[in-house]
């Protein structure tokens, strides 16, 4: 029972952190059929940026902050210079997205150096609670008081305002959107800066949780990221929530008693949703939340 | 003065010469009608008005503002509305958001044009809550003119609201279409040839990506020869 | 996009490949060697690529997993058995063959679907064999890599040398016989409009299936000849840094032209080898990594066509100068 209820917490709260990264990643989808690789660059550099301000102002909150006034400022560098010169020409953009991809974490590794950095707990978030003989890391609730209060936002922003309520529309017909006078590529730069400052708030918020961070865990976040959107549905920000939910249980799962097979899982459940139903299991037909 | 002029558009769709030399103009508070066989040009002549498809030569006023070379959602907002080809409907969000995201970026008052719509079309405030996708396809084309209706500020364009109808279905939203006339000027594209001839003032008749013929609607009804060779009606 | 390197008279690759002949005699440096043997390596390595992304316009973000499993096959099967050249066969088989099953596995599922899946599907595959590579420590070693002897015709420089070269000559010319052939139109057919491939009546599908197992199988072999060259073999050759080179040396030589890919290659890997020089007098070109990505935006960017689209543009101004001078001349 105690492992039971141990995995499970651990399943949410990654998935929670995968559902930040995916949420932009399935949102700009929607709405510009942009398959972003550079994400989970914004989310590496969300992580070593929220550490390294941590560690200098020994403040969570600034650390979290600062990470996604960081995440914001390159995703509005990676929008302009990147993918606005080659927007409408899909292959040029996932050719484009990878390159800045690989920049974002390369620059990591010359401004932090190549080796992992560890990072802390913040004092008032360590230790642990017990119930009933049942030890729940503290950090980890936190992770998904954050994530959870993090998805409710996201939720009213696009069910309860009028910005929100254009994004769904651009994401079901972006044509008759503009046509209604709505200028869907300012829409879109909105998005994609959302997208970045929640990608890079995950990884922030990742750091302490995994307390070491590197380079190349951009990219291994972000494959979990565009499995879950696949899983969940291009374009549907609750297929994410769901899918995010479902492989970080079950890769917390695999991780206690298969731990070489956990990423072989999620391509197993990939497989699955392609060949059974590639529009996921909340498919794109079905609006953005 | 003509609300909106087409002059000598050409467009092309990827290597495909569409428009070869579209001209027209649309007289503020008439109802004009552009037919044409499938294939002739129409809807990429509304698409081209909209900044979709923009032309690679010609220019289109609005107003006697230019609209042609300016970006679709600057061209909605100088007051044309737009009801595409098979409505356009944002199929899950409810009647409610649809008309509300209308009245997002719709230029003036939209308090009075909304009661309006509400009384033309009682259907839509009967499924105020229902997804648009789920409604019928009179009711969708019903909430597509309310939608173009409010957004817009003095001209409609609209695709083939025909289509796929039933005709107690077409007979009906003629008649709004119709009473529409007294507050707002349209362009409308229809394959139906009765419907159309008992509502247009102006008809232009494409083919080929260009306009063959205009005239009065009247004079159309009488002239047998053009209606059977580009309408194929006897 | 078809490239000026396409037009270039045969004879003209025929001078290339008899200077590159003659070269050992000219200058035998082992580093010039050395270099040039990863040129040939990758410029094969590169043209698989180009088969997919030039020629038929699928986006594969997980291209380094065929090299790796060419690789490691032939890798494995010398630390496993003798360094003979039977052995050195079989490895090279059971690498293509995998390669082959893999690509058309993958193809199979997911090649009907949109760029994106299978970009995605692509990349996260090669990843998995990443991961494989590094948890099958039996086979494989981990991530740490061993070292295994190679045939004695192998280890001589001068005569690898002239193995990579032909080999890159022979992968060269079977490749534009394929893409020559009838199915080389259907796959630029497919890579212009694949909507009305279909409609013509193409089985796409069954196209960029061959187009995907032809690249994998070209790729396993440069694989192959990799870790030869090296004598020595780690996960690296699974990592994004692999596939992003294919990327790279397609994109900088002009997609679709074969021949730019071998300059591509030629670029990248002399770039990478007078880069990783500099680091050791200026430390920060050890990052040199960075610039080839920027590097790599910048033509996305400026030159989508690559050097065979610039060369193909100034050929073409100077010709239409040539001909105002000429008639400049005649007026005159």
């Amino acid at each position: 029972m105690e492992v039971f209820i141990n995995l499970l917490v651990n399943g949410v709260s990654t998935g929670l952190l995968i559902f930040l990264l995916a949420a932009g990643l399935t949102l700009i989808f929607g709405l510009m059929s942009v398959l972003n690789f550079a994400h989970g660059g914004l989310f590496v550099w969300g992580a070593f940026s929220g550490a390294w301000i941590f560690k200098e102002t020994n403040s969570f909150f600034l650390a979290i902050a600062g990470a996604a006034a960081v995440g914001i400022v390159l995703g509005w560098v990676l929008e302009r210079f990147l993918i606005r010169p080659v927007y409408g020409n899909h292959v040029r953009q996932l050719l484009i997205t990878l390159g800045g991809m690989l920049v974002l974490s390369e620059s990591i590794k010359i401004l932090w150096g190549p080796n992992p950095i560890r990072v802390n707990l913040p004092g008032w978030l360590e230790g642990s609670y017990q119930f009933d003989g049942i030890i729940i890391i503290k950090y980890r609730l936190f992770v998904i008081a954050v994530g959870l209060l993090l998805y409710l936002a996201l939720w009213l922003l696009l069910s309860r305002t009028q910005i929100g309520l254009m994004i769904r529309a651009g994401v079901l017909d972006k044509e008759m959107v503009q046509a209604l006078g709505i200028n869907v590529k300012g829409l879109f730069t909105f998005v994609f800066l959302l997208g970045a400052g929640l990608a890079a708030v995950g990884g922030a918020l990742l750091a302490p949780y995994s307390g070491v961070v590197f380079a190349e865990m951009g990219m291994q976040y972000a494959i979990l990221a565009f499995i879950v959107v696949i899983i969940g549905g291009m374009g549907s920000l609750q297929g994410s929530a769901l899918a995010s939910l479902i492989v970080g249980v079950a890769g917390a799962f695999m991780a206690y008693y298969m731990p070489d097979l956990s990423l072989a899982l999620n391509m197993l459940l990939l497989a699955i949703v392609l060949l059974v139903k590639p529009t996921g299991l909340l498919g794109e037909k079905g609006g953005a939340i | 003065m003509s609300l909106l002029k087409l002059d000598n558009l050409e467009t092309y769709l990827g290597q495909y010469h569409i428009l070869q030399g579209v001209s027209m103009s649309v007289e503020k508070g008439s109802i004009t009608v552009l037919f044409g066989r499938n294939g002739a040009g129409k809807t990429t002549t509304l698409r081209t008005i909209m900044g979709f498809n923009p032309a690679t030569s010609g220019s289109i006023h609005y107003r006697d503002q230019k609209i042609s070379g300016i970006a679709t959602h600057l061209i909605s907002r100088k007051g044309i509305g737009y009801v595409p080809e098979n409505q356009g409907m944002f199929s899950a969000l409810t009647v409610e958001e649809t008309l509300n995201l209308a009245r997002a970026k719709s230029s003036g008052e939209t308090e009075e044009k909304m009661e309006w719509m509400m009384d033309l079309f009682p259907d839509l405030k009967k499924f105020w809550n229902k997804k648009s996708g789920l409604l019928s396809g009179g009711q969708k084309q019903m909430l597509a003119i309310a939608r173009a209706y409010i957004n817009g500020d003095g001209l409609l364009l609209i695709d083939e609201p025909s289509k796929g109808l039933s005709p107690i279905m077409v007979e009906k939203l003629m008649e709004s279409i119709l009473k529409m006339k007294e507050k707002t000027t349209i362009l409308l594209v229809e394959q139906n040839f009765l419907m159309a001839s008992e509502i247009g003032d102006y008809f232009y008749i494409m083919d080929d990506g260009k306009i063959v013929h205009d005239g009065w609607m009247q004079d159309l009804k009488e002239d047998k020869e053009t209606c059977q060779k580009y309408l194929g009606i006897a | 996009m078809r490239g000026v390197f396409s037009k270039v008279p045969l004879y003209w690759g025929l001078a290339i490949l008899l200077f590159m002949l003659m070269f050992p005699f000219v200058n035998d440096t082992r580093s010039t060697l050395i270099l040039l043997t990863q040129i040939f390596i990758f410029a094969i390595f590169a043209m698989s690529f180009d088969i997919l992304l030039g020629y038929t316009g699928i986006v594969s973000f997980g291209h380094c997993m065929f090299f790796g499993i060419g690789a490691y096959s032939t890798a494995i099967i010398f630390n496993k058995l003798d360094a003979t050249m039977p052995n050195f066969l079989i490895g090279l088989l059971i690498g293509i063959f995998l390669s082959a099953l893999v690509s058309y596995l993958i193809g199979l599922l997911s090649l009907r679907l949109k760029s994106h899946f299978y970009a995605m599907l692509t990349l996260a595959v090669s990843q998995l064999f990443l991961v494989l590579a590094e948890k099958w420590r039996g086979l494989t070693h981990g991530g740490d890599g061993f070292t295994f002897s190679v045939p004695d015709i192998f280890k001589d420089r001068t005569s690898f040398y002239y193995i990579t070269l032909i080999s890159m000559a022979i992968v060269f010319i079977l490749l534009k016989l394929i893409t020559e052939l009838s199915t080389g139109r259907v796959l630029k057919a497919i890579s212009q409009n694949e909507d009305r491939a279909e409609a013509l009546g193409y089985k796409t599908l069954h196209y960029k299936l061959i187009a995907s197992v032809t690249a994998g199988v070209a790729a396993s072999f440069s694989g192959a000849l990799y870790a030869i060259s090296l004598r020595f073999i780690n996960t690296n050759v699974f990592s994004i840094e692999v596939t992003l080179d294919a990327l790279l040396m397609t994109m900088i030589g002009g997609l679709g032209t074969l021949a730019g890919a071998i300059a591509g290659a030629g670029i990248i890997e002399f770039l990478r080898h007078y880069l990783s020089e500099l680091a050791m007098t200026y430390p920060i070109f050890e990052r040199w990594t960075i610039i080839l990505g920027i590097l790599y935006i910048v033509v996305l960017l400026g030159f989508p066509s690559g050097l065979a689209g610039v060369i193909k543009r100034l050929t073409l101004r100077n010709g239409r100068k040539g001909r105002k001078n000429r008639e400049a001349g005649r007026a005159a």
